[in-house]
């Protein structure tokens, strides 16, 4: 048997959700499809492939205070920010799901970062199976599958006039309405990814560092920020300070390995100073640093990169050409 | 009675005409509205629009660019820049839904400090007209 | 005939590289998606095969002759790119005998997205009338007949003619949904300054913040950097992943300039710009 809910009965649960929560979901402005926070439940869109952003945003926001610094006679206090209402991130495909997954690694390894902790922790992740990858997706390579329920709290497949409904978590338990039904129905088969020659990249990395391709490739690269902000994956994000009117408060913003500036130290020097190094930069910090430091690739093979380069950097094809470059330098 | 609203500006004087013009309003104990915030700068040639905008984003209601009258200019040529940097401005300005008024560019002598006087009234009144900006949230 | 081009293309590319006039020449080949196309770098002959040239080449390549400065360098340019290489001359940029111009008549690109290709020409394009290169060493493709240019400011009309309270609103949900990717700036040619004012840190003229207010000065002051300096190409806007309309906001400055100065960008290099002059008399509503 397995559990099932209804078209009918799925919507008056989404219903009560939006009055109970943050109900976060892809909807579609401005002809760009996005996740973001819904009022109604025919907003909602269900049958799409990608949205242009990743849902890394729900707790890893493009911009957001860390805390404020009060002041009162003559006490100084510092104020951190805090998550007080609970959300909903409906929709988000297994591979979004899994790009969570690989930035709570470093987001809540210690010393964490407690503020996207309590992102984390009072977020539920309702997902959908992803039933029509692109020509540029490639989860399957990266660990992951269209079906693959493994970081979500819920997952709905589709099936006949419902959905068929798996509670991954007890999160994911507790949030499921009584309209769940038990019924006899099969899931359908997950939809076959292209895949990559991704098998010991890591490992092949650690030899073409210094290879002239690096820079080669660099040539074409504009070195805008777009893969990095587009990515569920990239982490990286610098901090300022603020002071306006009295009120000070240290915000932190998305940075990018890409942009000029970002390596500069004190006194001007940037050990990273050239194109070629930063383009490097991306594919060493995904395929090789990242799995060093925390067991796992830094990619999730949703392709959104791909799609948005300006100039056709495709990692995929990064990705094989590093293994023939590999294979031809030998170990 | 209700009180009137009160529109803040930024004012970016030129050091050699207009600043001493405002000066000149000053020590002759003409009155204006204090609604304007001085900046005294070498040249209107050296306002950056950035400083415009900074403005604006720092929650001016208008702000004024003033220099010296066409021809008189210490630097010679600054003012003419100026003006043609700041007519594409105000275009801008304007196609971004920033009234046109909000950004006043004029030229004041040493010795008109009551030009100035009228300009600043003038010009609060214009802003009182148009009414608070609409906040961009932060 | 399109094959043809990319063939002509490759052969003048094969004679530059093996004569050595030039170290490399920058083309166009497909993309990995196998539809549209993506720009080339060719070092060697044994590589001028994968020249192409059709409607779905869109880049501006002529920013890359900013990468490569001091080296002899071939390019591929549109009409409308090659005025961007007459606004790099005019700003003294880059060095005319270090830049070998192949030209191609243009009869117009089609709007392409990943793994598509549009059937239509750009809006751009169909607004065009300069169809063969101000400026090349060697041309191939032939010329559309002329054909009177329709009107090209239909769109800024019509924003002009909306109230300020209307066209604030526009602009503040365009610019709010603004990541500060800076792909705009990073693919304009006219866009090369080695420290951008949303960079510095000394004045800080703007923040980090990825926010209504930052992105306001930022898309405003981009613009306005391009006065009498855009050359119409509309990399900004074809990049832009949250399809902000830029060139609504380029083509506003471009017809001002135009109504005002009678210049538009790029049509020669020697051509004082209009932020680099000034008259005497003129009378532009300042001041009077």
């Amino acid at each position: 048997m397995t559990r099932f809910i209804s078209k009918k009965d799925l919507i008056t649960w989404l219903e009560k959700l939006i009055q109970e929560r943050i109900l976060i979901a892809p909807t579609t402005k401005n002809g760009l499809l996005l996740f973001q926070p819904v009022s109604e439940v025919e907003d909602i869109v269900l049958d799409f492939q990608n949205t242009e952003l990743s849902p890394k945003e729900c707790f890893f926001s493009a911009t957001e205070t860390l805390f404020a610094v009060k002041r009162e006679d003559g006490r100084t206090e510092l104020v951190p920010a805090t998550v007080d209402r609970d959300t909903v991130l409906f929709g988000l495909h297994p591979c979004d799901a899994m790009g969570m997954a690989i930035n709570d690694k470093p987001f809540l390894a210690e010393p964490a970062d407690t503020l996207y902790g309590q992102h984390r922790a009072r977020t539920t992740l309702i997902g959908l199976p992803c039933s029509k990858p692109t020509t540029e997706c490639f989860c399957t390579s990266m660990g992951g599958g269209p079906h693959d329920p493994t970081h979500l709290d819920v997952l709905l497949t589709e099936a006949e006039d419902g959905y068929i409904v798996q509670a991954v978590t007890g999160k994911g338990e507790e949030i499921l309405p009584s309209s769940v039904v038990e019924r006899e129905i099969v899931s359908p088969p997950p939809p076959s990814v292209e895949p990559v020659p991704a098998a010991g990249i890591s490992e092949v990395m650690e030899r073409v560092f210094e290879a002239p391709y690096w820079s080669r490739l660099a040539d074409r690269c504009i070195h805008c920020n777009i893969c990095a902000y587009v990515c569920p994956t990239c982490y990286c994000f610098d901090v300022r300070d603020y002071a306006n009117g009295g009120r000070i408060e240290r915000v932190r913003s998305w940075e990018s390995c890409q942009s000029p500036g970002f390596t500069r130290i004190a006194g001007g020097y940037d050990p990273r100073s050239s194109k070629g190094a930063r383009l490097r930069q991306r594919f060493y910090h995904k395929l090789r640093y990242f799995p060093q430091e925390f067991g796992a690739l830094g990619c999730v093979g949703c392709g959104r990169c791909i799609r948005a380069c300006p100039v056709n950097i495709d990692i995929r094809e990064v990705i094989s050409d590093v293994q023939k470059l590999g294979a031809k330098i030998g170990t | 009675m209700a009180v009137e609203y009160q529109p803040r500006m930024v004012g970016f004087l030129c050091n050699w005409c207009s600043y001493a013009g405002a000066d000149m309003a000053g020590t002759s104990r003409m009155t204006y509205p204090p609604n304007i915030r001085i900046i005294r700068v070498p040249c209107s040639g050296r306002v950056d629009p950035l400083l415009v905008m900074k403005s604006f984003e720092q929650g001016a209601d208008g702000v004024l660019v003033s220099g010296c009258h066409p021809g008189d200019c210490h630097y010679t040529e600054g003012n003419y820049h100026a003006r043609r940097r700041f007519a594409l401005l105000r275009s801008l300005l304007d196609f971004l839904g920033i009234e046109k008024e909000r950004l006043r560019v004029e030229w004041v002598s040493a010795s008109e400090g009551g030009r100035f006087k009228e300009l600043v009234s003038s010009f609060t009144e214009e802003l009182q007209r148009l009414g608070p900006r609409s906040e961009v949230s932060p | 005939m399109r094959q043809e081009l990319g063939q002509q293309i490759g052969e003048k590319a094969r004679e530059l590289l093996s004569s050595g006039v030039v170290e490399c020449v920058i083309g166009y080949e497909r993309a990995t998606d196998g539809v549209t196309a993506r720009p080339l770098f060719v070092y060697g002959v044994e590589d001028v095969d994968r020249l192409i040239f059709d409607d779905t080449c869109i880049h501006n390549l002529t920013r890359y002759l900013l990468n490569r400065r001091d080296k002899n360098t071939a390019v591929v340019a549109k009409p409308c790119d090659s005025r961007a290489i007459n606004l790099l001359l005019n700003e003294k940029q880059i060095e005319r005998e270090k830049v070998f111009i192949i030209g191609v008549a243009c009869q117009g690109v089609v709007e392409t997205r990943w793994n598509q290709a549009g059937e239509t020409l750009q809006a751009r394009c169909q607004l065009c009338s300069q169809h063969t290169p101000v400026v090349y060493d060697f041309l191939v493709g032939e010329a559309p007949p002329e054909q009177p240019p329709p009107e090209a400011y239909a769109d800024v009309l019509e924003m002009e003619a909306r109230s300020a309270a209307e066209r604030e609103a526009f602009w503040q949900e365009q610019f709010d949904r603004c990541i500060r990717c800076y792909a705009c700036r990073q693919v304009c040619p006219g866009c090369y300054c080695s420290e951008c004012f949303v960079e510095q840190l000394d004045p800080l003229w703007v923040g980090i913040r990825i926010a209504p207010a930052e992105n306001q000065i930022w898309n405003t002051i981009r613009a306005f950097h391009l006065v009498g300096r855009c050359i119409g190409c509309n990399e900004c806007e074809r990049v832009c992943p949250l399809n902000i309309p830029l060139s609504l906001l380029n083509r506003k400055l471009e017809k001002e300039v135009w109504e005002l100065f009678g210049f538009q960008a790029g049509m020669s290099a020697e051509a004082v710009p209009p932020f680099a002059t000034f008259e005497k008399e003129e009378k532009l509503g300042i001041g009077e």
